[in-house]
């Protein structure tokens, strides 16, 4: 059993411990926190369009999907899909087309796979729907995003306002919050009971992401049920219901295949290298001291500048967090970000750069050490929020990094 | 501005924290650790009364520490918080007994019968939650009526002896007061297997490592206890003994809370902290060839093992669960849970006991499944909780490795 | 063309306009007060919020030192709401000239300044983060003052005593008649008829468009433009205001204000008032005097930086560094220097000293317009503002926890600095929001940590059913946030940037320009 130490267990790091532990490696996962899952829709970003060797061909030769290769990518997003379904979690879309689906803020986003939840709000089919305003949940401005849906042609029908009895008062809830109390099928029936009466004329509702946290299929199939009408959920601000949903199923598989999971783990560097170009681990700096964890390959999964993977700094630096691997960036910290936040942002493509083996290389593209591979939002390149394509480099990355580690 | 205190700047807001603490997720009483920690902070001002009340909710479990990905330490930012609340509001006398379990255990021990008496009775309980605020139902350990010290004199040391260079691996066993006085047994065979493994072990002095005073808000107190300990250990430490402990909690205070919470900064606790040992912790570094050269017999069950927040806390993972697995006959299944709701002395208070029990709700679900034969814990004061709400032995990973030692 | 006829306009919101506006009600004088944006637009909005003990001038300019020490104690009865008495300190950092401290000592004496001396040991155990190896250090009088709640009660004070307010009424004209300024033409906002106003007196009290506005009335103002940044840090690194003790620089004071401690400042004359571009090197400069006096401050994570323009006389026509400029105000009567009755333009002076100025302005209004009446701004408290406004630190979640009704949840809506849904939607009703950058000013919505990430969609939430509020609103103020957080984009803080970008680009799928309403 090859001993394969993964760092960071993000959407990257818990598909790679996955892969790798399925196959036989044995697998540690090292994690300082928990991270971009538990913030983002829970959906998998491959591309704004759907994916075809023309499309790649428009990316950049160094773009992680370009190393990859179209094969490679369609293979991760079907191993994606299986294991989650292991988890009961079922994911619809697939890689000739895109859904499109209405965000908590009335604009439409594409993306590739959605969670069922979700997918059923799929806008294609242009059919009407209503929005959930739910009384006091300030988390979803059903009608903020009912007004912008229909400026933009979208068919909304109106929003109702839904009354939420025996919710507990002394502080503002959540998603979380909501999403546990749905768990619960005593509080469930009886806020549905207070749903039906306002329901009437409504086909479809989409409601913000709350139904279920650990019993979600079950607690929206009963919902829907119990209201007689068809129901599709919206994420909307963290915590995010769906990425927690995906991240508990991941986890599950991580450890279903064995993986050692290390949480609260700061790894600041190199266990000494057995011989040149080669890492040996990684060391944990804990409260009682360092810690090395020491492996065959080690899988960077660290992710960006988001979550500490890189480090940028006011003179001008951005630091590779774990080995100081030379980053990709450029040195005028007032060129880092555009004049909007909407716009492309030159720091987002910062990143480690790999070569076709996922290893990361320096600048003459040779590979820095033969068993340190990088995968994930740690990687150069381009900006994922402007390409839509965050969590499909995170699975496609870390597939190819697992595949080559374990060669 | 303590560390932990200065570390508010870097939260982001993410609702991370909020999304994993246990006690948010079991009642709305407590707004949350990102909000009672570096979100409140900001409004904490040195020469004001704290503002809010709603901190004291939080159970100090340390999981919102553990699973921030920006670097705050909002556990410490809570627990310190938590002791300002405590010394405005005053401390009630049931937190002043309730946090010295050496008192206790020192005159629980001579009277061993009738206190377990007593303490079993359910009026004498009933009593008890009306004068001093201890939950009725709040499960309580047996006194044993000799301590583990006593049981074990052969390995006292008081002063470390100089290391001679012979290479063997020197252990100097901390016990904590929950070995000490309610399982002494554990003690014995935590001795009994380092020995085994090869290891010279000594039991040096020590007293109450302090984590119930902290919890309870008597900063000074439990600054007092670190100061012993760390004077006599860091002795230990210094002459090449490793400080292992069987009470993970007991040692993630060697290891971290004494400096990081209490704030203490000195070489002597600096020393203690990098030569503390949770006991699995310290066979997987030191003694794992070792043990895996001893054969393991058969142990047919079905375990549950729920590894502690304080076990967590110390971000090596959960090193006993590798060594269950490989125990023959043995099926562990891992707990889906944060947190069992006790969190040291929180579950044991009057007026937390609820949102305690709803905590570990969870938990005790996965155990009621019925196919368990006994749970696994590596904290004393999460396995008396388990035992009195599943109502199934708990044993420590230890006791299970020895039941395969044979 | 609407028109209406008042006995004196003020042309300028700040601190000074509405200054001069309060004090003219009180006397009894019909005032109408025209400002071309929002409350706290302009400079007095951008400021570091130090209420002067006066220490600061005590050597360069006594004369201000001893206005701003009698004001100082003049507002703390009269403002008392909107300051924070969190005292001062004057330090000498290792490397200071030494020989300042003596000059300076003997310039609070002769300036009537309170100043006493305590030792490092003293100001380290009151502030702990101060470098130990600070040579010398006097405690004074200086306070942190909310300007927000300082412009607000006196809007509000104008309005309780008959005087009319007006925002975002740009001034598009002077109306002169023959030699005599008569009034001013206005452009109200969204396209509405223009406004023409006939006063008996105009005040000009325009800030750093002062020149501007003159103009329009054919006359010159010689001015010099000094833009000022400042950074806000994400924390009260300290609780007393701290002030270098070497002669007046850029960087040299660190001022806790609500939930921040801001540095500031610096001085870069520029030739257009608007122009409030940051470079990065004052960012760098801030931090790096900062770290003089607080160690490790550099190293903490700045939330925000912002520039506010000094509108100065400069009588001669030397150019030169605009900081060894009086500070001292000047009140300029037309009709004495320009043979132009019927306007004053004021210029200058401190928001420290903003009462002394309204007085002495107000004085020359009632001698032009030969009216008898005192002044009587020191006899009249102002009132908290009616709008439920926490400025002091612990009370807004103070009132969260221990006073609010339990028959609701709380409705916080933005978390980092404890604003309510009632008080937003109190906000949203009134007509002198016009944006939520309006709501933010007032209420300090999207000022914490987060800089909205988190409340920019909840507050859009609540703003889209009131009249008026369009779609775009949310991008708006996005962009607004974002450009005051660009010149800290590193650390933590382009780490919130990212937050805020995958919750609006890629969650809510915002990627373009708002759409035209």
């Amino acid at each position: 059993m090859t001993p394969v130490l993964v760092v960071g267990a993000g959407l990257t790091g818990l598909f790679a411990a996955a892969l790798a532990g399925r196959r036989g490696a044995r697998v540690t996962l090292l994690t300082e926190g928990r991270g971009g899952l538990e913030i983002s829709h829970g959906c998998i970003d491959v591309l704004a369009s759907p994916l075809s060797s023309v499309e790649l061909a428009r990316l950049p030769a160094t773009h992680p999907y370009q190393l990859a290769g179209v094969e490679r990518i369609h293979h991760a997003l079907d191993l994606f899909r299986e294991i989650v379904a292991e988890q009961h979690l079922e994911y619809r879309g697939s890689a000739d087309s895109t859904l499109s689906l209405p965000t908590a803020a009335g604009h439409t986003r594409s993306t590739m796979l959605a969670p069922l939840a979700q997918s059923a709000g799929a806008l294609g089919s242009q059919e009407p729907f209503h929005l959930a305003a739910l009384d006091h949940f300030r988390d979803f401005a059903a009608d903020y995003a009912a007004a912008r849906l229909r400026r933009s042609g979208m068919p909304v029908d109106g929003v109702v306002r839904l009354p939420m009895p025996n919710l507990p008062l002394n502080r503002d809830l959540y998603s979380t919050d909501l999403a546990r109390l749905f768990d619960q099928p005593a509080w469930r029936s009886e806020t549905l009971r207070a749903w039906r009466p306002r329901l009437a004329g409504v086909r479809r509702l989409g409601l913000p992401a709350v139904l279920g946290l650990a019993h979600s299929e079950s607690a929206r199939l009963k919902a829907e049920e119990h209201l007689g009408i068809r129901l599709f959920e919206i994420p909307t601000l963290p915590p995010s219901v769906p990425g927690l949903r995906l991240e508990r199923a991941l986890r599950h598989a991580a450890f279903a295949a064995g993986v050692r999971l290390i949480e609260g783990a700061h790894a600041v560097g190199l266990v000494e290298a057995t011989y040149p170009g080669s890492v040996s681990g990684v060391v944990s700096q804990t409260a009682g001291g360092p810690r090395p964890y020491r492996a065959d390959a080690v899988i960077l999964a660290t992710g960006g500048l988001l979550h500490g993977g890189l480090l940028a700094r006011a003179r001008g630096t951005v630091q590779e967090s774990v080995f100081d691997l030379p980053v990709a960036h450029t040195s005028e910290r007032d060129d880092w970000t555009a004049d909007s936040p909407f716009a492309t942002q030159p720091y987002a493509s910062f990143g480690v750069r790999v070569g076709g083996g996922f290893r990361p290389v320096d600048m003459q593209a040779r590979p820095l050490f033969d068993n340190l591979f990088a995968a994930g939002g740690l990687l150069a390149g381009c900006d994922r929020s402007r390409e839509g394509s965050r969590q499909g480099i995170d699975l496609v990355s870390a597939a190819c990094a697992v595949e080559e580690a374990l060669r | 501005m303590s560390q932990p205190a200065l570390s508010a700047d870097l939260c982001l807001k993410c609702n991370i924290c909020t999304a994993a603490c246990p006690v948010a997720a079991a009642t709305d009483l407590f707004p949350g650790p990102k909000a009672v920690g570096p979100q409140a902070q900001r409004y904490r001002h040195p020469s004001l009364p704290l503002p809010d009340l709603s901190v004291g909710w939080c159970s100090g479990c340390g999981t919102c520490s553990r699973v921030c990905p920006h670097g705050v330490a909002v556990a410490e930012i809570n627990i310190q918080a938590k002791a300002r609340l405590a010394r405005e509001t005053g401390i009630p006398l049931r937190d002043q007994v309730i946090s010295r379990p050496d008192l206790l255990g020192r005159f629980g021990t001579p009277l061993a019968p009738l206190a377990n008496l007593a303490l079993s009775a359910m009026p004498v309980r009933w009593l008890m939650e009306r004068i001093i605020k201890i939950h009725r139902h709040a499960p309580m350990p047996a006194f044993r009526t000799r301590t583990f010290r006593s049981l074990r004199r052969a390995e006292l040391l008081s002063k470390p002896d100089p290391d001679v260079g012979t290479g063997v691996i020197r252990v100097a066993y901390f016990h904590g007061c929950g070995t000490n006085y309610y399982e002494p047994e554990l003690g014995g065979m935590a001795l009994d297997v380092l020995q085994r493994l090869g290891c010279e072990v000594v039991v040096p002095p020590q007293g109450c490592c302090g984590l119930p005073l902290q919890s309870n808000g008597l900063f000074d107190a439990a600054r007092a206890y670190a100061a012993r300990n760390i004077r006599s250990l860091s002795a230990f430490a210094r002459a090449n003994y490793h400080i292992v402990g069987t009470s993970t909690s007991c040692v993630l205070s060697l290891k971290h809370d004494y400096r990081t919470i209490l704030g203490i900064q000195s070489e002597e606790a600096d020393l203690l902290a990098e030569n503390a040992y949770d006991f699995f912790e310290f066979l997987a570094l030191y003694l794992d060839d070792r043990l895996e050269a001893l054969p393991l017999r058969q142990v047919e069950a079905r375990a549950l093992y729920h590894p502690p927040c304080q076990l967590k806390a110390h971000g090596v993972g959960t090193p006993a669960l590798a060594v269950l697995q490989r125990i023959p006959g043995l099926t562990v299944d891992l707990s889906d849970s944060e947190c069992c709701g006790v969190a040291g002395t929180y579950g044991l208070k009057a007026e937390k006991y609820a949102v305690a029990r709803t905590v570990g709700s969870g938990l005790f679900d996965q155990a009621a499944d019925g196919r368990y034969d006994f749970l696994i814990s590596d904290s004393e004061t999460c396995r008396w909780w388990m035992a009195g709400h599943a109502r199934l032995p708990v044993l420590h990973p230890l006791e299970v490795l020895v039941r395969a030692l044979g | 063309m609407t028109s209406l006829s008042t006995q004196l306009l003020v042309l300028g919101g700040g601190a000074t306009g509405l200054g001069i506006a309060w004090d003219a009600c009180l006397r009894g004088l019909k005032v109408v007060l025209v400002e071309q944006g929002d409350i706290g637009q302009g400079t007095s909005g951008r400021y570091h919020g130090l209420l002067h003990s006066g220490g600061r001038y005590v050597v360069s300019d006594p004369a201000s030192a001893r206005d701003c020490a009698a004001e100082n104690l003049v507002l703390r009865r009269l403002a008392r709401h909107t300051i924070e008495d969190t005292g001062g300190f004057f330090a000498a950092a290792p490397g200071d000239p030494p020989d300042f401290a003596e000059r300076w000592r003997e310039g609070c004496l002769h300036a009537g300044v309170p100043a006493t001396e305590i030792s490092v040991a003293e100001a380290c155990r009151r502030e702990p983060l101060l470098n130990t190896q600070l040579q010398r250090v006097f405690a004074v009088q200086d306070a942190s003052l909310d300007s927000f709640d300082l412009l607000h009660a006196l809007v509000e004070a104008i309005r309780s005593a008959g005087g009319e307010v007006r925002l975002r009424h740009r001034v598009t004209g002077i109306v002169r008649e023959s030699d005599r300024i008569r009034g001013a033409t206005l452009q109200p906002p969204d396209g509405t008829q223009p406004v023409t106003i006939h006063a008996e007196m105009v005040v000009n009290a325009t800030g750093p468009w002062a020149r501007q506005t003159a103009a329009l009335a054919g006359v010159d103002i010689p001015m010099a433009l000094g833009k000022g940044t400042m950074v806000a840090m994400a924390t009260r690194v300290v609780n007393t205001i701290v002030n270098r003790l070497k002669p007046p620089a850029d960087g040299d004071i660190i001022v806790p204000v609500g939930t921040v401690a801001v540095l500031g400042t610096t001085d870069v004359p520029v030739e257009d008032p608007t122009d409030l571009r940051i470079q990065p090197w004052e960012i760098d400069l801030l931090l790096a005097e900062a770290e003089r006096l607080i160690p490790g401050i550099a190293d903490r994570r700045p939330l925000r930086a912002w520039a506010g323009v000094r509108p100065l006389f400069r009588p001669t026509q030397t150019a030169g560094e605009t900081r060894q400029m009086p500070r001292a105000h000047l009140i300029l009567d037309h009709a004495a220097s320009d043979g132009l009755p019927g306007m004053i333009s004021v210029i200058g002076g401190k928001l420290t000293t903003f009462r002394l100025m309204a007085e002495q302005t107000v004085d020359q209004v009632c001698r032009a317009l030969h009216v008898e009446s005192a002044c009587r701004t020191k006899d009249v408290p102002l009132d908290p503002p009616r709008r439920a406004r926490y400025y002091a630190l612990p009370d807004r979640l103070r009132h969260l926890e221990h006073v609010r009704p339990r028959s609701l949840p709380p409705e916080v809506i933005c978390e980092c600095e404890s604003v309510t849904r009632e008080q937003i939607v109190r906000a949203l009703a009134s007509a002198d929001t016009a944006e939520l950058d309006d709501i933010r000013r007032d209420l300090r919505v999207g000022m914490g940590p987060c800089q909205a990430g988190f409340c920019a969609y909840r507050t859009a939430a609540l703003a889209e059913s009131r009249a008026g509020a369009d779609l775009g609103w949310l991008e708006s103020f996005l962009e607004e946030r974002w450009r005051g957080t660009r010149p800290l984009a590193w650390g933590t803080q382009l780490r919130q940037m990212e937050l805020t970008r995958r919750l609006y680009v890629e969650l809510m799928a915002m990627r373009h320009e708002p759409e035209a309403s």
